[in-house]
């Protein structure tokens, strides 16, 4: 595993596109010591390599296909209620590239 | 006592004899919200409310939620309404359709009269993280409590008696913790029994909806509406819906409850064990046969680690598009990173960012192994052996949680070593998918603390039989800060 440090931890913040108070990077720097620690120790728990990574509760299998019913679509003004700035039917973006 | 402080079956009867109207209870549950000082609401939705009150014709004898107030937490989709899951990057967003839960409650006429404040994003357990702040716990007048979370609004809504329900999600404990601060029923069923189409994901591994009510049979009563198969949502069951209230009141002799010896060890609090063990005693005197196992003390204390690596790595990725361009408030930039940047610097608070990069750090291919990997390892070996007990019990009784509500100045939502065991077992309910009822025990100190009942999978009439069962025996069912009680234990 990648060694925790401060750069790694601003490091992997940036890559999600955002940035954090310097306080917060020492408060996430301890939590990780103790998560790493704990992780460790579940490391030792006997036999558990053997088990497949669980993902869900239970399988969950869908084996029909549904109708195929026309549906009424998301009509236009509704679709663009959220919107923060419409033109001519469309949502107008900031430029921001080139 | 107000017909709004009754059992939803004395509502009902209520309604049906004409005593009082919707729109009375209505106004009413409005009235207390708005004079609540518990901050548990993101919004009052008074004039749509009444007017949907007002507009009920009936009664209806057979519908016990027609015309019933209630409060729904502010991360179900609600068309027409802001939906937050108070977090500021959703701020004005406003959902275009309906939760299926929420289109089901409408369908069944109840009254949804707010929507409440939780943890930001669902992703905590103080009720201190969302952007409105601290939720206070009623039970405390001084506000020095917290009510838990992250579905801190809605507990608050119940126990101060604003409304006989109100609806929740729980990915960890985040209905059975409040539910065991509040003093009320918290019930989270079956992964799968109830959709969660227009649930905000946060885990969808893991989540859940639940509810919060004040008897147990009000419970059944809103699984018996809110439970079946939803064709928006693939990982909802087709099991067929229940009767589950079916089973309440039937005697629970032969019953077969395992108590699990280092949860119960692992609690310090003296009275509240005293407490448990008067129940126990309690429901022996039943006919209901108990019996102490072990399940591992390694094991209980990973459930903490093994929950915050898999809960933050579904959440990095599922909330990767809160990113001010597609959801959130856009702050400029230069380039459509930099517009992200700030909307996600600005619109996070920093518990979710630190939770975020534990997620996408564990999720790295490089420490996936020892991280993500081995923390799906060891939620099969933990369900495995929560299962194997549950072969042999019909339930797994455990006290909720290891104390009353601490005080703010007590709680944190930083990863710490203490109460490893005590304070994170109920998340075994969501890792194995397993009903999971949390009931209030006792009260100490003038506030009330809480028991868990876990069953088998799809069995939630048997977890109502013995819900109800463990009511007549504590004697605080519908309790609320307006109908205070002693109790018997």
């Amino acid at each position: 595993m990648k060694e925790i440090t401060m750069d790694v931890l601003h490091d992997a913040a940036n890559r999600l596109l955002f940035d954090m108070s310097e306080q917060e990077y020492q408060t996430l720097y301890e939590e990780f010591k103790i998560l790493t620690k704990q992780m460790e120790k579940i490391g030792k728990i006997e036999g558990l390599e053997a088990y497949a990574p669980m993902t869900f509760p239970f399988d969950v299998t869908v084996d029909y296909l549904r109708e195929d019913v026309a549906e009424t679509p998301l009509p236009r003004d509704e679709a663009l209620k959220n919107a923060g700035s419409v033109q001519d039917h469309e949502i107008k973006l900031p430029k921001v590239v080139g | 006592m107000n017909t709004l402080d009754l059992s939803l079956n004395e509502i009902h009867a209520a309604l049906v004899e004409k005593k009082v109207t919707p729109l009375e209870l209505t106004q009413e549950a409005i009235k207390r919200a708005k004079e609540s000082k518990d901050n548990a609401f993101e919004l009052i939705d008074e004039a749509n409310a009444l007017a949907f009150a007002a507009s009920l014709k009936g009664p209806e004898k057979d519908n016990v939620l027609w015309g019933i107030p209630y409060v729904l937490k502010d991360n179900f989709s609600t068309k027409g309404l802001p939906t937050t899951a108070s977090s500021n990057i959703l701020n004005g967003y406003v959902p275009l359709y309906d939760a299926t839960v929420v289109s089901k409650l409408k369908a069944a006429k109840a009254v949804m009269i707010g929507k409440s404040t939780l943890d930001e994003l669902a992703m905590g357990g103080t009720g201190t993280t969302g952007h409105l702040g601290k939720t206070y716990n009623p039970w405390d007048p001084t506000h020095q409590r917290m009510i838990g979370g992250s579905s801190c609004g809605s507990a608050a809504s119940v126990c101060s008696g604003i409304v006989p329900f109100a609806l929740g999600s729980d990915t960890g404990d985040s209905v059975r913790k409040p539910a065991s601060f509040a003093g009320l029923v918290g019930m989270k069923p079956t992964w799968g029994r109830i959709s969660r189409y227009g649930l905000f994901p946060f885990a969808p591994s893991l989540d859940h909806v639940g509810f919060f009510s004040r008897t147990a049979a009000d419970s059944a009563y809103l699984l018996d509406v809110l439970a079946g198969r939803d064709n928006h949502d693939s990982t909802s069951s087709f099991k067929p819906v229940e009767k589950y209230e079916s089973l309440i009141g039937k005697p629970v002799k032969g019953l077969k409850i395992a108590i699990i010896k280092e949860i119960t060890d692992s609690i310090t609090n003296q009275a509240l064990k005293a407490s448990f063990a008067k129940s126990v005693e309690a429901l022996k005197k039943q006919g209901v046969e108990v019996e102490e196992v072990s399940f591992g003390r390694d094991l209980l204390e990973s459930i903490y680690a093994t929950y915050i690596v898999i809960s933050c790595a579904e959440a990095t990725s599922n909330d990767a598009n809160l990113d001010g361009i597609k959801f959130g408030p856009n702050y400029g930039g230069k380039t459509y990173q930099e517009v992200m940047y700030n909307a996600r610097t600005k619109g996070f608070s920093e518990l979710i960012k630190r939770r975020f990069v534990i997620g996408s750090f564990a999720l790295m291919r490089e420490n996936q192994d020892v991280l993500f990997l081995r923390a799906q390892k060891n939620r099969a070996k933990i369900v495995e052996k929560t299962n194997a007990i549950l072969k042999d019990h019909d339930f797994i009784y455990v006290p909720a949680a290891p104390s009353i509500a601490p005080s703010f100045s007590a709680a944190s939502d930083k990863l710490s070593d203490e109460y490893l065991i005590a304070d994170n077992h109920l998340a075994l309910g969501n890792f194995a998918g397993l009903p999971s009822i949390t009931l209030p025990l006792t009260l100490e100190e003038g506030m009330p603390i809480g028991i868990n009942f876990m069953g088998r999978a799809f069995e939630e009439a048997k977890l109502y039989q013995i819900a109800a069962a463990f009511e007549s025996i504590s004697g605080l069912s519908n309790l609320s800060i307006r109908n205070k009680k002693e109790g018997n234990l």
